[in-house]
């Protein structure tokens, strides 16, 4: 079975009185992987459940490919899920685990188990089939659990802050694996965390979500450079909050007019959001128009968090040469090194 | 990996096996014995085995224990698992009410229950496995709940469903297996309470093995004790080989 290209339309969901989704609609193309990125309560795990068939939506359509699968249960769908939960079944081994999907679907024994042998040691585990699940590592689990359900090769594969409950580095390891496979086998993928690195780092497109509605979805580098609202600017990555006037789509900060890239209705009193990277901080002679609260030295750069004269609080991240210096309490010269700010509400 | 001796555990294990062995060691003696020739013999159990409705009885109960447990599964395993996964506010409800069995008179729970049956069922000897049901329902359901408190029930059925199981066999292949145990003691609790129902019997006019025992007794008492001592034995072994005989992939050491 090939993978196909998913289509939400208008879909919304409501629980109660709180609405999970809200007219959402969302594009997966084939062999794509999508993120949906999101504080908890935005809505994303609904919106994969209803994917899944795990949920009833309210009104709107789900396609995949041409079908319109609404109202297909769970279990006729083809989909591939992966869990935040260890999700294996601890009465079968782990091959009998994988080869699951296979049983159901009439496989015989004979060549279930052989792909389910060969999903193993794709991911890694051809030695551990015979074990049963409570004698593997979480990782391990989840890489079984990721064999499960690609085993029967699906139409779409979903995974439902499947990294969650593991330790970082195990995480970083199996979040390029999953890219890697999902790669190789092109299955069209949406992938559900809160976690915006590992969003931004293993996904062709990040759908960022607040409140049951899509804000924006975009390649990983528009989102950080050129974040369509607010939310998201303020969401994805570390965000500069600065207070400032704004006068003829201008700005001034620290001594220097920006042009506001964002000209909406804001006038007067407005905030500048500025990304850490875009301050630079500076040595003063005199009094400066910062002084250093905190200086972090990650390696090759260091976080610098300043407070202005006017008491905002801004964090720099610059190259870690020549910042020996900034003791806390060292009077400094804040700078911005871009042209545009992209300016927000008070 | 052999456990040091637990010495309080052992002295309850004692005192246990006696409260247990003792009355059935003691029953067992009296069935051995030949008081009109003296001495001890096992005439009583030859008589026993001789008398053609010992068999009759025995597999009358059997099958009519063994629908039992039949009922009792096709019903109450997906009820209570559809009560864990939809988080029914009626769940605290259900959980009192399946306790109602143990409150209600036989007396009046007989008569009540047995015109709410079905109509195919009302007057026959079928029946009684509803009504024994119902009697165990507080075991059964506590046994099948507990089971289910103690797994991922919900992600495991998503599991299941989203890997292409439909619910019933979902509830096969997977719930079931997984809670092995709490389905093995509804099983053993279900087909015990069954097997050895008394009053229940008597009140509706019909006979089963634990009424005829009552009868034999009344012409010969060591040959009903003789008998009573064989019926613990058969399900003794039934049980032990259903355990025996299921391979063990029980949920082990998860945390």
């Amino acid at each position: 079975m090939t993978s196909k290209d998913l289509t939400l339309t208008n879909v919304s969901r409501r629980f109660g009185n709180v609405t999970a989704l809200d007219n959402f609609n969302l594009h997966v193309g084939v062999g794509e992987l999508v993120a949906l990125l999101g504080p908890s309560g935005c809505g994303k795990t609904t919106a994969l459940r209803i994917i899944a068939g795990l949920e009833s939506l309210d009104s709107g359509k789900v396609t995949v490919g041409e079908k319109d699968i609404s109202k297909v249960p769970a279990h006729k769908r083809n989909m591939g899920m992966v869990f935040q939960a260890y999700s294996l079944f601890p009465n079968l081994t782990v091959v009998e685990n994988v080869a699951f999907g296979l049983q159901m679907r009439k496989v015989s024994k004979h060549l279930r188990i052989k792909k389910a042998q060969e999903l193993l040691e794709l991911v890694g585990l051809p030695t551990h089939a015979q074990r049963f699940t409570h004698q593997l590592s979480g990782g391990q689990q989840q890489r079984v659990a990721l064999a499960r359900a690609l085993a029967f090769s699906p139409e779409i594969l979903l995974l439902d802050e499947p990294l969650s409950a593991l330790d970082a580095q195990v995480r970083v390891n199996l979040r390029e694996e999953i890219r890697r496979l999902q790669i190789s086998l092109g299955t069209t993928t949406v992938f559900v965390t809160h976690d915006q690195e590992e969003a931004m780092s293993i996904s062709d497109r990040v759908g960022v979500m607040s409140n049951g509605v899509l804000e924006q979805i975009d390649t990983p580098d528009v989102l950080y450079n050129a974040p369509a609202t607010a939310f998201v600017a303020n969401f994805v990555g570390v965000m500069n909050r600065i207070p400032a006037d704004l006068t003829d789509g201008k700005v001034n900060i620290f001594g220097k007019n920006l042009v506001a890239s964002k000209n909406g209705t804001e006038t007067g009193k407005i905030v500048a959001l500025l990304r850490p990277e875009t301050i630079l901080v500076k040595k003063s002679s005199s009094q400066g128009n910062a002084k250093v609260l905190t200086r972090s030295f990650l390696g090759a750069s260091s976080v610098i968090i300043c407070q202005t004269h006017e008491g905002s609080i801004v964090q720099s991240l610059m190259a870690s040469l020549n910042t020996g210096d900034f003791h806390p309490g060292t009077l400094v010269d804040l700078e911005v090194t871009t042209n545009e700010v992209m300016v927000t509400n008070v | 990996m052999k456990k040091k001796l637990d010495l309080p555990l052992l002295i309850t294990l004692v005192i246990l096996a006696f409260f247990v062995f003792v009355p059935m060691i003691s029953a067992f003696e009296y069935s051995i014995r030949t008081p009109l020739e003296g001495g001890y013999g096992l005439k009583h159990y030859q008589w026993a085995i001789d008398n053609e409705d010992f068999f009759y009885y025995i597999l009358r109960s059997g099958w009519l224990s063994a629908v039992t447990v039949v009922i009792t599964l096709v019903i109450l395993v997906p009820t209570v698992t559809w009560l864990h996964l939809s988080k029914s506010k009626l769940r605290p409800l259900i959980d009192g009410l399946s306790l109602l069995p143990l409150v209600i008179p036989v007396v009046a729970f007989a008569v009540g229950a047995q015109i709410s049956l079905p109509e195919f069922v009302q007057n026959t000897v079928l029946e009684l496995p509803f009504l024994y049901f119902i009697l165990a329902l507080p075991y059964a359901y506590r046994a099948l709940d507990i089971g289910l408190n103690s797994i991922p029930l919900k992600t495991i059925t998503e599991a299941a469903r989203s890997a292409g199981a439909s619910w019933v066999r979902t509830i096969t292949s997977v719930i079931i297996p997984v809670i092995r145990g709490a389905v093995m003691a509804t099983v053993a609790l279900t087909f015990a309470l069954s097997i050895g129902e008394y009053t229940l019997t008597v009140l509706l006019h019909w006979d089963t093995f634990p009424t005829w025992v009552t009868f034999v007794a009344q012409e010969n008492i060591l040959g009903a004790i003789a008998i009573s001592m064989m019926s613990l034995v058969i399900p003794f072994v039934l049980l032990t080989a259903i355990t025996l005989f299921t391979p063990d992939r029980s949920v082990r050491g998860r945390k």
